[in-house]
């Protein structure tokens, strides 16, 4: 079943007209024209639809706050900052069909009641970002976008808002604080976006890629959607599989499939690249967990199971990986990343990035080990926002899977 | 362009700072002190919010950069396609380290995965990016730019 997929290299990005020969804004018509802002709500809600930025949050439900929080204005925001280290899912369907995203956004804020809209988009993602703006100038011109849409009462106007290389701002409300001008900071929740957001108003944040299941659910209905996947964690998702496998890229694939699949299946990665063992797979990205042979075999579906999916990267390391660099790797993200608003964070990434560099050049010191699982403790109960713990889980995973490797 | 001429092409609502930020910085390279005045007068900030502002973000620069800049990615995939060779290859090329900022003319350091993980290793060479770097092409990119 593909339904992110289904028309990437078959239709023009650059062209919407090639989108609306595919019944592309159809469900966009159906929404304003038949459809109560309550009703596409619901429709949602039923599909099971929860979002692809990670935490995989019931969309339908965040849009009920939203909707039910009374306010003069309120705003839509599709984040496409992603720049989680090995992740390419959103970017991708920027550059192969934007016009998925921008309908279901557009649906979104209709189903809202948010008048204005933007797209966070990562500010590495420059090709991206043309086409993007190319594909709202064409969208205004047929209509979708702005005053009286497709002849009714509602007006929406959509803006590009370009990052400047600040993973931070991936998090929703740091996201927020930076579209409002301020240090890209984490705020504390509650209150949560939906409820005072964007300059203090109902805010929704959603990822791109939940965006572009929107279109599907509202043209053929909940129902469909929800028998697509497994129970708790319904449609398909895009899996980024990367490293030591013999096809990468980006694969749609039913939620629930297990990343043995993911990695061995020629419909798929297609096995283990040639001359290379498995030695585990970093799922979710940098702060993904390393899970070793034994336990690829879990439905890879929200809230279930022992690792998360998280935005749904597979990095796949062979025995000839050289751990010290990958070490380094993850701590000089995170180092370099954190935005500095708290203490244990701020410091306990710097620590363990001068610790990573020891480690790459051989010059581990005896209090090294020992001062790890201190600071890998802090990050992980300690820290205001999630980075915090991200930036241990996989050195944490690394300790008890390769500890004795890397310190004798 | 004078930065007040770019400036007045921007609506000065707080949406729209980083997006003033990074018009002049196009113009000007960096946002020194003097730019940043001059925005917090257009924006009607405080010249401390701009600066603070300015000064978070990764692609902001607020000093003037003197030297030439490299950057690499640090991220997995990009490792798992030998960006450490690439690494090593520019380190022994210029006579330097990556991270350690002591060269007078060049600088090279480790940059967060620009999400072309499939086009990898990524090397940054004075905002131009450069795709699937590969060792022996690291003398061809550094002359042509340096
Ligand atoms: C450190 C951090 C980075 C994040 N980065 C992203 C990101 O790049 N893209 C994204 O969609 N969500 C990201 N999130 C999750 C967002 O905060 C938010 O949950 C998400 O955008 C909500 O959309 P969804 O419900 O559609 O998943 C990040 C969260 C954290 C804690
Ligand atoms: S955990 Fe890190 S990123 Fe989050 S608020 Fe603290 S310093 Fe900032
Ligand atoms: S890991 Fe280098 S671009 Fe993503």
């Amino acid at each position: 079943m593909q339904i992110l997929t289904k028309n990437w290299n078959k239709i023009d990005p650059l062209r919407i007209d090639s989108y609306i020969k595919t019944g592309g804004y159809e469900s966009l018509r159906k929404a304003i024209r038949e459809m109560t802002p309550e009703k596409i709500i619901e429709e949602v809600k039923k599909s099971g639809l929860r979002g692809r930025g990670g935490a995989g949050f019931p969309t339908g439900d965040k849009w009920d706050l939203a909707a039910k929080t009374p306010a003069k204005e309120k705003y839509f925001i599709c984040n496409l900052d992603e720049s989680e280290p090995g992740v390419y899912k959103d970017r991708t369907i920027a550059e192969k069909n934007p016009h998925q995203i921008i309908e279901g956004l557009l649906i979104g804020a209709t189903a809202i009641g948010a008048k204005k809209a933007f797209i966070y988009i990562n500010g590495y993602y420059r090709k991206q970002n043309e086409i993007l703006e190319i594909a709202l100038e064409q969208a205004r011109g047929k209509e979708f976008i702005g005053r009286s849409m497709l002849g009714s009462a509602i007006d929406i106007e959509v803006d590009i808002f370009q990052g400047a290389g600040a993973y931070i701002c991936g998090e929703e409300t740091a996201l927020i604080n930076s579209v409002e001008g301020n240090r890209g900071e984490p705020r504390l929740k509650p209150p949560y976006p939906p409820v005072a957001g964007l300059f203090g108003k109902p805010t929704i944040v959603n990822n791109a890629e939940t965006l572009a299941n929107v279109p599907f659910i509202i043209k053929r209905g909940a129902k469909t959607y929800s028998q697509i996947g497994v129970s708790g964690s319904p449609g398909t998702k895009l899996f980024v599989l990367e490293g030591a496998v013999k096809k990468q890229g980006i694969f749609e694939a039913p939620l629930g499939t297990t990343a043995q699949e993911l990695i061995y299946n020629s419909l798929y990665g297609g096995g283990m690249a040639s001359g290379k063992d498995f030695l585990f797979a970093q799922i979710g990205g940098a702060s993904g967990r390393l899970v070793t042979a034994g336990k690829l075999d879990q439905p890879l579906a929200y809230g279930a199971g022992e690792y998360n999916l998280g935005c749904g990267s597979i990095f796949v390391a062979d025995k000839s990986t050289d751990l010290k660099n990958l070490l380094f790797s993850w701590a000089d993200f995170f180092h370099r990343e954190s935005c500095g608003k708290c203490v244990p964070c701020r410091e306990g990434t710097y620590r363990l990035w001068e610790i990573a560099k020891r480690i790459k050049k051989n010059e581990i010191l005896k209090r090294d080990k020992e001062n790890i699982e201190d600071i890998l403790w802090t990050l992980s109960n300690t820290t205001f926002c999630p980075l915090g713990n991200f930036a241990a889980i996989a050195w944490s995973d690394a300790m008890k899977m390769f500890g004795k490797e890397i310190f004798g | 362009m004078s930065l007040q001429k770019i400036l007045v092409q921007i609506e000065p609502k707080p949406e729209n700072l980083l997006r003033a930020l990074k018009a002049a910085q196009k113009e000007n390279k960096y946002i020194g002190e003097k730019e940043c005045e001059k925005i917090a007068d257009y924006f009607s900030l405080p010249l401390a919010r701009i600066y603070s502002f300015a000064s978070f973000f990764n692609e902001i620069r607020t000093k003037k950069e003197t030297k030439k800049n490299i950057r690499i990615c640090s991220g997995g995939p990009c490792l798992s396609k030998d960006s450490a060779k690439v690494a090593r290859q520019i380190e022994m090329l210029l006579g330097l380290e990556a991270g350690n900022d002591a060269h007078p003319k060049y600088k090279l350091e480790y940059i967060s995965c620009l999400g072309l993980c499939d086009r990898g290793p990524v090397v940054e060479v004075e905002g131009q990016i450069f795709e699937r770097v590969k060792p022996e092409m690291v003398d061809d990119i550094i002359q042509s730019y340096l």
